[in-house]
């Protein structure tokens, strides 16, 4: 017996390392440009307005090309990384997937992580989208994914609330921070941010100091920009607009709403938080639960001098082919449908934002669907001198930085130095380790 | 006197019971045995669900040492686990002392108060209690209407952990079926003869009823203090482990390292901790009840 444990200990450690690694390292099905028969599946995450969309699309892909079924498979986005990582780490995810911006860091970090799309244009259609654009899913020269659309976060307000205070939907932080009081004289809120999986609490005071400082918080190859005295201003700015009854403190919004995310929120569905920052690409979630039409996209603030610089934009979302496909002709296909398809575009309209494909913007235009607060958005973000994100500046680990020091200093357990100094220290060694 | 043999009564031969017991011994090394040996080596290396893994010896149990997230999520389980338990215990026991009674309709009273434990901390329980527990909530109303403050229930980092212990209070149902089991055995003799010398219910509940139900009030204790120091499910859907990390359990730590930080290594080292923390506990309890359990009454 003690000669058989060690044994079988060294067979399970030998088996442990062996099926963690490379489980598909040189088994990537090459292209053979025909469409066989297959079934596919396609996994993305979202709110219900682009499920039922995605939906709809699929029914009509399926009568086009009824030799490729289509398995849908999707839910919301809190959870969402932590099932792909694991169909990922156990080779069984999708073969097409809907990605976010960071993974491509995370999961495909040289590159082998997704399918190489450039082995796969004769399917797939890239001629409708701009070389900086495509730009985005490039990883060490292979096209690991393609952008659905580009999105910046903006700011949309329940029109009924202001109507009724009186109040213009403010142009600059300082009136911004006016309206607290307004608002706060009945017992609402002109905005309200979050510490969940949107963040945007850190995000609205990111963009606020790199439009003060022209400094861009996490540059694209992964340096920390700010200095701990800029994520100071950050945390001070924060700590201002929850004084000032401009956003709920983090005890009043988890007090009534729970860990229920703001668009689930009893408070913002009742119209007493009238304003919320949000993706163009994502705002549908918030406009269903309001009546139509009372949701409407804010002007991005500027500074005193009319300086609008500092709001990000990045992919919202892209679309990469597992590199465990034994379909990459027919993944490509579906992708190329999905993106250049007239008909399809009409149907998904603008529930993943605006196409970044000009076959697919043109469509909706012709179709009168380029409307709506994504599109209103997209205009506003259009006219200024925007900063593409860095996809490490939306790793978790990061956003478990940014939100602990909001939260600390939302409950004043820490000052907004001290709160600053940790946070810069952590996030400079978190980015050297990540970026090995 | 002639020997009597005894022959298997279904005319099986001696593998047979080997063979019958294959499947589970099969389950238990495949689903038990191999991933158990599997964390163990995962603990040591570095290893992000991607990229092969690395060897790195101890260094994920020496990063413990300077990991404050841990030493905290350390304190919050044992605190809440040094809460719940002996609550439970107790009114797992009183509840089933009320359901041992012979009335009509019992067996309808001991459904009801399972179903809780049948529910678990899913999302129709998390509903729930955002409307008991929120700002608005029922509780604050009832709080309002004897006059009473309103409590900062789930955005006090004081307050938040107790919805997570009053939820787990409220699904007792499993504790509660062992007592009422347990109190069902107990001979009724005792408490007649108890009830002649002139006995009251108070002492006969001390003299007779706790000294015979010892043994299984041990097992709840050991059960329910590894089903605690094991928390996850319920502060992940109530309290996302917040506010200011009071809800954050080392369940939730071992969750967001592996799967939301990919830091596969890392969080099969702290199961590693976890689990020979809980084995400690229970030894510490078999070690301090020993004598306690071995009395005879």
């Amino acid at each position: 017996m003690k000669k058989i444990i060690p044994k079988v200990a060294a067979i399970c450690c030998a088996l442990t390392l062996s099926a963690c690694g490379n489980k598909s390292q040189g088994s990537v099905t090459p292209p053979d440009g025909k469409l066989d028969k297959c079934t596919l599946r396609f996994s993305w995450w979202g709110g219900d307005d682009r499920h039922a969309a995605t939906l709809k699309a699929i029914e009509l892909w399926n009568e086009l090309h009824p030799e490729i079924t289509i398995i849908p498979e999707y839910g919301g986005w809190d959870g969402w990384t932590e099932k792909v990582i694991a169909q990922i780490s156990g080779g069984t995810e999708p073969d097409i997937m809907q990605i976010n911006y960071d993974w491509l860091v995370t999961m495909s970090a040289d590159g082998k992580g997704f399918y190489d799309l450039n082995q796969l244009t004769d399917n797939l259609d890239l001629s409708g989208f701009e070389e900086d654009i495509l730009s985005f899913g490039m990883v060490n020269d292979c096209l690991n994914a393609v952008t659905v659309s580009v999105s910046g976060r903006g700011l949309f307000y329940n029109s009924e609330v202001y109507k009724r205070l009186g109040a213009s939907y403010p142009r600059t932080w300082d009136e911004l921070i006016a309206l607290g009081e307004t608002f706060g004289e009945h017992s609402l809120y002109p905005l309200d941010l979050d510490i969940q999986s949107g963040g945007t609490a850190w995000y609205l005071a990111v963009v606020y100091v790199q439009q003060k400082t022209g400094r861009q918080f996490i540059t694209m190859d992964g340096e920390l920009g700010f200095t701990a005295d800029d994520i100071r201003s950050a945390l001070d700015f924060y700590k201002e607009i929850e004084d000032k009854h401009v956003i709920r403190t983090i005890q009043t919004r988890t007090d009534e709403d729970g860990n229920a995310a703001l668009y689930q929120s009893p408070e913002f569905i009742s119209g007493n938080i009238a304003g919320v920052l949000e993706w163009g690409s994502s705002v549908g979630k918030y406009e269903a639960v309001l009546p139509e039409g009372v949701l409407e996209a804010g002007p991005l603030l500027t500074d005193e001098n009319g300086n609008s610089d500092g709001w990000m934009i990045k992919p919202s979302m892209l679309y990469a082919v597992s590199k465990n496909t034994r379909y990459p002709d027919e993944s490509a296909a579906f992708i190329d449908f999905l993106l250049n398809n007239e008909d399809c575009a009409v149907i998904l309209g603008t529930s993943r934002g605006i196409p970044a494909s000009d076959y697919a913007e043109k469509s909706l235009e012709l179709n009168g669907k380029l409307s709506g607060l994504a599109q209103e958005n997209d205009e506003m973000l259009e006219n200024l001198n925007t900063v593409t994100i860095s996809p490490y500046m939306e790793l978790p680990r990061m956003k478990e930085f940014y939100n602990t020091a909001i939260e600390e200093v939302s409950y004043s357990k820490t000052d907004t130095q001290t709160a600053a100094e940790e946070m810069y220290d952590s996030i400079s060694k978190y980015l050297e380790t990540i970026r090995k | 006197m002639k020997k009597r043999i005894y022959r298997n009564p279904v005319g099986v031969s001696r593998y047979t019971g080997l063979l019958l017991i294959l499947p589970f011994i099969g389950g238990f090394l495949l689903f038990t045995l191999y991933p158990f040996i599997c964390s163990f080596v995962l603990g040591l290396t570095e290893y992000d669900n991607i990229r092969p893994p690395e060897f790195i010896g101890v260094q994920n149990y020496r990063n413990m040492l300077s990991d404050d997230n841990l030493l905290n999520a350390i304190k919050v389980t044992f605190g809440y686990a040094a809460v719940l338990v002996p609550l439970k215990l107790v009114f797992s026991l009183l509840t089933a002392l009320l359901l041992s009674l012979e009335i009509k309709g019992i067996g309808v009273y001991r459904t009801a108060f399972y179903i809780p434990s049948i529910l678990g901390a899913n999302l129709s329980v998390v509903i729930m209690w955002q409307y008991l527990f929120t700002s608005d909530g029922l509780v604050n109303q009832f709080l309002e209407i004897i006059g009473a403050a309103p409590v900062s229930w789930y955005g006090n980092p004081d307050s938040a952990i107790f919805i997570i212990i009053l939820l787990r209070l409220w699904e007792f149902g499993s504790t509660m079926i062992i007592f009422l089991t347990a109190l069902h055995n107990i001979p009724k003799e005792y408490y007649d003869a108890a009830r002649v010398d002139g006995c009251g219910a108070v002492r006969a509940f001390f003299a007779i009823t706790l000294p015979q139900l010892k043994s299984v009030i041990f097992i709840n204790l050991v059960l329910q203090t590894i089903s605690a120091l094991q928390e996850f499910n319920a502060p992940y859907m109530i309290t996302g482990g917040g506010p200011l990390r009071s809800t954050y359990t080392l369940g939730m730590l071992i969750y967001d390292e592996m799967f939301r930080y990919y830091n596969v290594g890392y969080a099969n080292a702290v199961s590693w901790l976890m689990f020979v923390i809980i084995a400690i506990v229970v030894f510490a309890m078999y070690g301090v009840t020993g004598r306690l359990r071995e009395d005879k009454t």
